[in-house]
Formats: C-alpha cells, sequence, structure tokens
C-alpha cells in the first residue's frame, strides 16, 4: 500500500485521533503513523492533549443537587 | 386523562365530587417519571461536569444543572425513545447556558470568534521537532488537573465548548453540530484552534513550573506511547 505522506497526515491527525474518518481513510493514516515518527510524535501530543482533559474534567455532582433535581421532578408531576 | 373518565362512573362514590379530579397520581405519569430518572439521572455528574467548565463556578453550575433537568423532563414526551439521550440532553444544557448564563457572563470575543484569524489568537502550527514534541506530550502529561482546566477556561467560549464536547464527552462533529447549532465546518475550525490554543497554554505552564518541553529535553520515553 502505499503511504498517503505526511501532508495528508497532518491534516487528518485530528479527525483520525476523534474517529472522524472514513475507515479507508483512518487505515491510510495508522499505516502512515507506523512508519513515520515525526507524524507519530504529533499524534502523541494530540492524544495526550485529550487524555489530560478527560482527567482533569471529571466531576462528581454533589449529593446535594441530585436530592434537589429529583425533589424539583417530583414537585412539578404533582402540580399537574 | 382518558383512563381516569372512563374509570369515574366505577369509583364514583358518596365521596367523589363531579368534576373533580382525582388525586391518585395515574401510572402513565408516573411511569414518564420513573422512566426519566432512570435513564436521565446517570448523566447527572456528566453534566455537572460540562455545566462547571460552562459556568466556571460551582454555584451557577448546580443552577444550570437543575434548569437543564427541569426543562428535560417537561419535554420528555418529545424526546424519542432510542435515540441519543445523553446528546439530547447536552442540546438542552447548552441552550440553557446560552439563554441565561451566557448573557450574564459576557464574554469579551463573544459572536466574533470564529472570524479571527489565527495570528489573533496566538497559536501558530508548531514546527517542533520529533525530539521536543515527545517532551511536549510528557510534559503536558504532568501537568497538574488545575493547570488543565485554567487552560480550558481561558480559551474563549466557543472552542472550549468544541473542545469538550469532542474529547471530553466524545461526540461525534454532527453531534456537536447539532448541539451547538452551528455548520460541521465550523465545529472542526472551532475545535482545530481550540486545541491549538490549548496545547500552547499548557506547554507555556509545563515551561513555568519548570517541566520543560524545549531543547533542554531529550529524554525520549516511550512508556507513554501505548495503542495506535
Amino acid at each position: 500500500m502505499t503511504d498517503c505522506g505526511c501532508e495528508k497526515a497532518k491534516a487528518e491527525l485530528e479527525e483520525y485521533l476523534h474517529n472522524e474518518l472514513r475507515k479507508e481513510d483512518a487505515i491510510d493514516i495508522r499505516e502512515h503513523l507506523e512508519h513515520c515518527p515525526d507524524c507519530r510524535s504529533e499524534h502523541n501530543v494530540g492524544r495526550t492533549l485529550t487524555e489530560v482533559m478527560q482527567r482533569a474534567c471529571k466531576e462528581t455532582a454533589p449529593e446535594d443537587l441530585r436530592d434537589q433535581v429529583l425533589l424539583r421532578l417530583r414537585a412539578i408531576q404533582s402540580a399537574h | 386523562m382518558a383512563t381516569s373518565t372512563l374509570m369515574e362512573p366505577m369509583l364514583a362514590g358518596p365521596f367523589t365530587v363531579e368534576g373533580l379530579e382525582l388525586p391518585v397520581m395515574t401510572t402513565d405519569t408516573t411511569d414518564m417519571r420513573d422512566l426519566f430518572e432512570a435513564q436521565a439521572m446517570p448523566f447527572i455528574d456528566q453534566l455537572y461536569a460540562a455545566a462547571m467548565r460552562m459556568t466556571r463556578n460551582p454555584s451557577d453550575a448546580q443552577d444550570l444543572v437543575q434548569e437543564t433537568f427541569v426543562k428535560a423532563f417537561a419535554s420528555f414526551k418529545q424526546f424519542e425513545q432510542g435515540t441519543n439521550l445523553k446528546a439530547w440532553l447536552y442540546r438542552i444544557l447548552t441552550n440553557t447556558f446560552i439563554n441565561t448564563y451566557r448573557k450574564k457572563q459576557r464574554e469579551p470575543y463573544q459572536g466574533t470568534i470564529d472570524d479571527l484569524e489565527d495570528w489573533q489568537l496566538g497559536g501558530a502550527e508548531s514546527t517542533t521537532a520529533t525530539s521536543s514534541r515527545s517532551a511536549e506530550a510528557e510534559a503536558i502529561d504532568h501537568l497538574p488537573d488545575s493547570a488543565v482546566k485554567d487552560a480550558l477556561q481561558s480559551i474563549p467560549e466557543d472552542f472550549r465548548l468544541a473542545v469538550y464536547f469532542a474529547d471530553v464527552e466524545g461526540f461525534s462533529y454532527q453531534e456537536i453540530a447539532e448541539i451547538m447549532k452551528t455548520p460541521i465546518g465550523t465545529v472542526m475550525s472551532r475545535l482545530h484552534r481550540g486545541r491549538r490554543l490549548l496545547r500552547d497554554l499548557l506547554a507555556g505552564y509545563a515551561e513555568e513550573r519548570g517541566l520543560g518541553t524545549g531543547q533542554a529535553t531529550t529524554r525520549i520515553k516511550t512508556s507513554g506511547s501505548t495503542g495506535k
């Protein structure tokens, strides 16, 4: 299979990361990444960015909020 | 309700006043609430997390989440079972945020951010070498959560939301387009520019903290690069 080259890879890395590419395109990029350390390191930064955001943005809703929501739902219902 | 009207003659005893609605809740509405609670409540942590990124403070985030659940419940009948409930809830959350909280908060760039040129935003495409890029990834990976949240907080709101929806929530571009009511091309541009800004900010933070992303760090670790 012919390598899609750095230009296409770099242009589509973000969509690749977000699983937005069609299957054939994703395969092209994956193959290119296997052979190209430069694009691979770029992809690695992108993936790290996503991972640290997922890690940092975890929250648990306060118990209180949960209770208040349930109370309000019940209040709405009994008003009908 | 049709069923209770049918039942009335049978229930009508000496204690029933003609025309008075039965105080008993119909199973219909109770079922509806049970269904809503069972399906929607599991998303409360995620919705709260998103609300925190939107409003930037716990008290507004709680109000926003409450409002979202109330509105969602009110229109739950219109929700088509089997379609994406999470995306539906996020649409309500985002709408509510934009219509109420955003007005209050006043974003400096509001409305025109998509038209700004890249140089005005400050993020240039990097031409960094491979070795320093792996140092960059490692440095970013070691930043504390607070730094990541600060960075997210400081990028323009439309970018922040697009990035949040794609990277944290894993929504597809199409879903984000629907949630943000914007063309898919705009979503892609917001994502790209938002991620670029974040990356630069985080690299900057790392440098400040002496984590180093630049030339000096030549240590290349491969353990971080799992899964292709």
